[in-house]
């Protein structure tokens, strides 16, 4: 009686285990076909935020979680999903280990007060914006210590080329009097090409009225791999507390109306 | 006064539309008419009309507008009729159009029933008689009075299900049948083709895609996966009359990405099929990608040419197919006579003698993800070539893309997708897309014209020496056939999931492309 009872458990709890550890393979394989583009396979990050630290920035429990996936994060490349309702538990049931798993990534070393200093000291405000402040021409840095793995962060200065957001793209027109036009590629489509150029100007052309169209293999922006180790490791720092709202000034001010 | 009468009397007697079969099987002899889904039986889509030509077609300007007003993108190939345009639009809506000022002459809503969703893209209509054949997203077979518009019957070709079965071609009519296939094989069905009687409605015989276990070609399915083993038949085929062979391409199995739960050939998925029309039997069959684990189902266009093929005049059927090969068949007895790859594509090594791919390592579907070219929308897709006879050349639009395919464990729930895991672009790489020009009898590129985006948009030949394609970003352009020069293009502000065509109505040649939820006809300025 009691050897069955015994044996019963152990039966059960295996089962049990068994089971669970089956689920996190499917919510492994979801995250692997789904997440990992962006939050990188084991969620260290990339792209997409790192996932492993313990600390998401839309709260850790299974709920915030996810909501995330299901209504994806307004104004980021964060879609959203839909999963079966069991998927999406094994699924945030996987990532929830994450942070458990792995090494936890360190935390950014580096003054940031200093960082901040080398940011404007090394002409970054001339293509990138922090709030109101600095220029439309490249990517918003606004939210960026947030948005994306410090590590993914450093490797955009030292060698921007080594990954290119598609909406970042750039091209150069040659227009037929000799003169180069580069920028961001805004639209392209067959006939006609349409960017911005560094002074945030939009630059539109029909490909039958110029030399040359060519797509830019390479980041337009330059490679800042003479950075002192210091200064890079201070602008990281910087870099890493630029969490702000992305809509932050563009609140509506409602005029009071007539009384 | 009695006079007038008697005449009224008689007049409306008179069918308004009496498209017999007889106009079917010579539809090419009705130029200025467009009476079935390829325009006639062997989907060469090409028009002898030529009032719209190469030195004239940069005068050509929109006509006529017409706005369905209803979401979703227009995938229709109306059929034009003495002057009368009929189309489908999505989510079970189909119209009467004047053909020359796209003035409405009735509209058709298909009665969905409650709870059941009701939307989805359709392909067009067939016709016979004054009766007119459609699809609808519930997967219906209904035949309307092409007249008025009113609902003469309609028959479910399988329960809905929860939405796995569901349909978007424009079916055939031969003889006193109209034909129709079946989408559904991302979600777990067994595909088939069915035969319906074109005056009652009632089925006269069904081919399934999928044969069962102790049916021939059951043995290429492992256990019982036959049952959800996919093959629809999405697109509409084609017919020789002269054969009495039906010619209907098979689509993917299922689920799509994942092959260890379906070892085997799996038979007709991705293959042609050719059928007796009266009977449903299987004539012959050809499998292009056997065990697909890609999605390149076979439903493109099997085009019937007449060619001489090395030194012997042949019955040919050709298809430019999703897995990156053209192929050319005999299609009297289906032998394999030649495959070229016409795109990127890094799957296969070559096709043996009899057309069978040998497989390179390393292009499954894989956990990890297996990066393969074409991509799961295929070097080519559903969008309608065209063919040529005075230059010899196959028009049609191919797609440069690869992606990355994944695998996760299929679990199978009523109504959701059964698909075995997810493809994704490859990022890094831009993808692009060519309108080519094919020699069909050696597979060989005589020009080709680059697009910036992969086309969804297909072809259309005249003699006025032009080739009509659509792309990805809204143009419809016009190309001189001989040379592939670009010599008009109009942007119709949304992307092309369509194939052109073109009527004549009292002198006057139209060209019509919808886009959008729109119907774009264009012309030439009146004098």
């Amino acid at each position: 009686m009691r050897i069955a009872c015994t044996a019963a458990l152990f039966f059960c709890s295996s089962l049990a285990w068994s089971q669970s550890e089956a689920d996190l393979a499917d919510g492994k394989a979801t995250f692997r076909s789904n997440c990992a583009f962006c939050h990188g396979l084991t969620g260290g990050g990339g792209r997409g935020p790192t996932l492993n630290s313990g600390r998401l920035l839309h709260g850790s429990t299974e709920q915030d979680i996810k909501n995330v996936v299901t209504n994806g994060v307004p104004g980021t490349s964060m879609p959203a999903f839909e999963f079966e309702k069991d998927e999406l538990t094994r699924l945030v049931a996987y990532i929830r280990t994450l942070a458990e798993s792995s090494a936890k990534s360190a935390p950014v070393t580096g003054d940031p007060v200093q960082g901040r200093k080398v940011y404007e000291r090394s002409g970054c405000p001339a293509c990138h914006r922090i709030g109101m402040e600095g220029s439309i021409y490249g990517p918003e840095l606004t939210r960026v210590g947030a948005g994306r793995s410090s590590e993914y962060i450093r490797e955009s200065i030292v060698n921007p080329s080594a990954d290119i957001p598609q909406e970042y793209g750039g091209v150069t027109v040659v227009t037929r009097d000799g003169n180069r036009i580069t920028g961001v590629r805004i639209n392209e489509d067959t006939f006609t090409v349409q960017m911005r150029d560094p002074s945030q100007n939009f630059q539109m052309f029909r490909k039958d009225e110029v030399q040359q169209v060519i797509p830019e293999t390479k980041s337009l922006m330059p490679a800042y791999s003479s950075l002192d180790k210091d200064d890079l490791q201070n602008l990281l720092a910087y870099l890493d507390t630029l969490r702000g709202d992305l809509h932050a000034g563009a609140g509506v001010t409602k005029a009071e109306g007539i009384r | 006064m009695i006079r007038a009468l008697s005449l009224f009397a008689l007049a409306s007697l008179l069918p308004a539309q009496n498209v017999t079969y007889d106009r079917l099987v010579h539809a090419l002899n009705e130029q200025q008419n467009w009476l079935t889904y390829w325009g006639d039986y062997s989907a060469i889509r090409h028009r002898d009309l030529n009032q719209i030509n190469t030195s004239n077609v940069k005068s050509l300007r929109a006509d006529w507008i017409f706005q369905t007003g209803q979401p979703g993108t227009l995938e229709t190939v109306p059929l034009v009729v003495d002057g009368v345009m009929y189309l489908t639009g999505g989510n079970g809506y189909a119209y009467a159009l004047d053909a020359r000022s796209g003035r409405q002459l009735w509209m058709y809503k298909h009665g969905f029933p409650p709870g059941r969703k009701g939307s989805g893209a359709n392909r067009g209509f067939a016709i016979l008689g004054d009766r007119l054949f459609m699809v609808t997203p519930d997967a219906n077979v209904v035949a309307l009075d092409a007249r008025t518009g009113k609902l003469l019957w309609q028959t479910e070709m399988a329960e809905f299900h929860n939405g796995q079965y569901t349909a978007t071609l424009a079916p055939l009519v031969i003889k006193d049948k109209v034909i129709a296939g079946i989408s559904g094989a991302e979600f777990g069905i067994r595909g088939f083709i069915d035969a319906y009687d074109t005056a009652t409605g009632k089925r006269a015989w069904r081919f399934w895609t999928v044969p069962a276990q102790g049916e021939p070609g059951g043995e290429t399915w492992m256990a019982d996966s036959w049952k959800r083993g996919g093959g629809s038949t999405w697109m509409t085929g084609t017919y020789d009359p002269e054969l009495n062979t039906l010619y209907w391409g098979v689509g993917n199995p299922g689920p799509d990405l994942e092959g260890a739960v379906r070892k085997g050939d799996n038979l007709y998925t991705c293959s042609l099929v050719a059928l007796d029309p009266d009977t449903g039997k299987l004539k012959w069959h050809f499998q292009f990608t056997p065990h697909d684990t890609h999605d390149w189902d076979a439903a493109e266009t099997p085009m019937l040419l007449d060619l001489n093929w090395k030194g012997r005049d042949r019955k040919l059927v050709v298809q430019a197919n999703r897995n990156a090969f053209f192929y050319v068949l005999d299609r009297e007895t289906g032998e394999f006579l030649m495959g070229k790859p016409f795109a990127r594509q890094d799957w296969a090594t070559e096709l043996d003698a009899k057309g069978r791919p040998i497989l390179r390592a390393r292009h499954e579907p894989a956990p990890e993800g297996s990066r393969t070219c074409p991509g799961l929308a295929g070097a080519t897709n559903w969008m309608a070539p065209s063919y040529n006879p005075a230059t010899r050349l196959f028009y049609f639009a191919v797609r440069e893309q690869c992606d990355v395919y994944y695998t996760s464990p299929p679990v199978y729930i009523e109504g959701r997708p059964y698909f075995g895991s997810v493809e994704r672009g490859v990022t890094e790489e831009s993808e692009w897309g060519l309108l080519k020009a094919l020699d069909p009898l050696t597979g060989e590129t005589r020009w080709d014209f680059r697009y910036v985006h992969a086309p969804w948009a297909g072809t259309l030949s005249t003699s006025g020496g032009l080739i009509f394609a659509g792309d990805a970003d809204g143009y419809l352009m016009a190309f001189d056939a001989k040379t592939g020069k670009n010599l008009w293009r109009f942007n119709t502000g949304s992307p092309i999931q369509n194939s052109p065509m073109s009527y004549m109505v009292k002198g006057r040649q139209y060209v019509t492309m919808p886009s959008g939820s729109a119907v774009l006809t264009f012309a030439l300025p009146v004098e």
